[in-house]
């Protein structure tokens, strides 16, 4: 017997093939690993004393050596010493995108250029990019937050990564690299691409873990089966999943093809990187915020008002222990409900729903409101289509014209017009009966719509 | 008698149907005729070739949504006025056919809903139904 009156003999191998998610489903949360029970699974007043103790230093830190801050700051009257309780986060601006871009490239810093160690960037749509610098401790507590996530899926030292993300300026890429690492597991370096080849890669290298885009994996699942791999048998027993939102059904279909646990996490750029959140095996929708290094706040989107907890709003996020570039409550645009009652997997942190959809991706048609994610939603909930889609928006004789490609699977197709139409029909009432808007629906051919390694483009508004 | 047709679902763009006869020329697939037609928004390409199902078996492997019908195959003597003459029996009979197209100009593949009747009644009409054997046959003997 254990201390923990666990019989060793029961103790689960989450390295097994399904182990982890069985344990799970049974409810034997004592059984899977969590990287930092000290601080994951430490009380609320705890968390939040620490949250204070790092938001003052954070604060001092960054009015003392960024210029633009301090600036904003004065303007609006308030000193580091007004910030007094977790509460009084509300005192400081708020930074945008635009901020980073406009100081493009260092002029966030807060630590000479020496002292830092790694530089990322992320695209941007338009103009410059936006500039990130790490030193040492910032990439310390950046692969603390990713060997957390890491363990939540059941990833363990042993086991053996293939990075399937492009390494480069994207955070995603040696952002996780660097984490699994730190947890002692053996990465494998593959990049994007060439997909036979990283099947062969999971074949020849005995390859555990695959750390990849969704779309990207269900791209690898869908060229393994056209090849004969047989992914039951396979090595792969985890999916790391970054780079863009994850929907829930196609999730679950990569999880039933290739015979994995998926999790995917949350993060951004712009406060760190991947690693803010991460999937539990508890509940699979909620994501633990690493809260010792994240404060979050949930507002208004348009303005700027904290909601209640537990409702739906915008992320802000105040990293607490980051030193090249500090950043003060970050407007992520994305959508989210936080919650901060107990999770069964025995963590403490806060919970945020996953982002299904950011405040400025929300189209307007014919004057009403939709979102990509009720499309998706209403996509995957259809038998005989694919989780693939695309939604393209125009102005038609003054009019606003949505239309949905769908695409179908190859069982769904009959050669006739008159069944392909009537099915057409179905899929745009059922559209429809959600968003209370009318829409074009196109039926494209299996693997007609294009799989992206990086995010993949669901929307292109064509108006103006 | 009837011969097997495949039936392949496409979106109109150029480019698509070229990625499936590349794969038709690869397996060594002969495409004896073709129809193709679409609503503006997608298409559905039919083939009549000389192992169907080996052609079906090469389209799944790409993933393509297919299906396997069949049509009648009608053989026309080579005379000005046969189309004329075997569309008006079809006509004067109330066949209903929901597509037609030529393989070579005369032989033409016709789809109707209920085969066995269609067959029942062309039967005592002065046409003449062809299978795959015919058409191999004649093909051969052209090539
Ligand atoms: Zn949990």
């Amino acid at each position: 017997m254990t201390a923990t009156g666990i019989n060793e003999a029961e103790k689960i191998d989450v390295s097994v093939k399904g182990a982890a998610l069985a344990a799970a489903n049974a409810g034997k949360f004592d059984q899977l690993p969590i990287y930092d029970r000290a601080i994951e699974c430490s009380s609320r007043e705890r968390i939040r004393a620490i949250q204070l103790e790092k938001l003052i230093a954070q604060v001092e830190w960054t009015y003392e050596r960024v210029e633009w801050y301090r600036r904003k700051m004065d303007e609006m009257g308030v000193k580091p010493s007004d910030i007094r309780t977790l509460e009084d986060v509300r005192k400081l601006p708020f930074t945008d995108k635009s901020a980073l871009r406009d100081t493009f490239p260092y002029g966030l810093f807060a630590v000479p250029l020496d002292e830092v160690v790694e530089l990322h960037a992320s695209s941007g749509t338009t103009g410059k990019p936006i500039v990130v610098g790490y030193n040492d401790h910032d990439m310390d507590v950046w692969s603390d937050c990713i060997a957390r996530l890491s363990q939540m899926a059941g990833v363990v030292p042993s086991d053996r990564v293939q990075m399937a993300f492009g390494y480069g300026m994207f955070t995603g890429g040696f952002g996780l690299h660097y984490g699994l690492q730190k947890l002692g597991c053996m990465m494998i370096p593959a990049g994007s691409g060439n997909t036979e080849r990283q099947i062969q890669m999971i074949q020849d290298y005995g390859t555990t873990v695959l750390v990849a885009t969704p779309t990207y994996a269900l791209h690898i699942c869908e060229v393994g089966e056209r090849m004969g791999y047989d992914w039951a048998t396979s090595t792969l027993r985890v999916g790391l999943f970054g780079g863009e939102p994850c929907p829930p059904g196609l999730k679950q279909e990569i999880e039933s093809r290739m015979h994995i646990v998926c999790t995917d996490n949350y993060g951004l750029t712009e406060v760190m990187g991947p690693g803010v959140s991460g999937e539990c095996l508890a509940n699979r929708d909620m994501q633990h915020i690493a809260e010792d290094h994240f404060l979050w706040e949930v507002v208004d989107p348009e303005t700027g008002v904290p909601v209640p907890e537990g409702e739906m709003g915008e992320l802000v996020l105040t990293p607490l222990d980051k030193q090249a570039i500090p950043v003060l409550r970050y407007r992520t645009h994305d959508l989210t409900r936080v919650v901060t009652d107990k999770c069964a997997c025995g963590r403490t942190h806060a919970r945020m729903q996953k982002v299904r959809s950011r405040s400025d991706d929300m189209l307007i048609i014919r004057g009403t409101n939709v979102f990509p994610s009720q499309v998706e939603d209403v996509l995957t909930s259809i038998e005989g289509v694919t989780p693939h889609y695309r939604i393209i928006v125009e102005e038609v004789d003054g009019l606003d014209r949505m239309t949905v490609q769908t695409e179908i699977k190859p069982e769904t197709f009959s050669d006739s017009f008159e069944e392909m139409d009537r099915f057409r029909a179905l899929v745009a009432e059922k559209l429809k009966s959600v968003l209370l808007v009318g829409v074009r629906v196109q039926l494209i051919e299996p693997g007609g719509i294009e799989r992206t390694t990086g995010k993949a483009k669901h929307v292109e508004d064509r108006r103006k | 008698m009837s011969v097997p047709q495949i039936s392949v679902f496409l979106e109109s763009r150029p480019g698509h149907l070229r990625r499936i006869l590349d794969a038709f020329v690869e397996a060594d697939i002969n495409v004896r005729g073709f129809s193709a037609s679409d609503t503006g928004d997608y298409g559905v390409v039919r083939f009549i070739v000389d192992d169907a199902n080996r052609a079906n078996e090469v389209l799944k492997a790409m993933g393509c949504a297919t299906a396997v019908s069949e049509v009648l195959c009608l053989r026309l003597p080579d005379r000005p006025g046969e189309l004329a003459r075997v569309m008006g029996i079809i006509a004067e009979r109330d066949l209903n056919v929901l597509y037609t197209y030529s393989l070579i100009s005369t032989y033409i593949a016709v789809c109707v809903k209920d085969i066995p009747h269609a067959e029942e009644i062309l039967r005592d009409e002065p046409v003449e139904l062809a299978d795959s054997k015919d058409i191999a046959a004649r093909l051969d003997g052209i090539a």
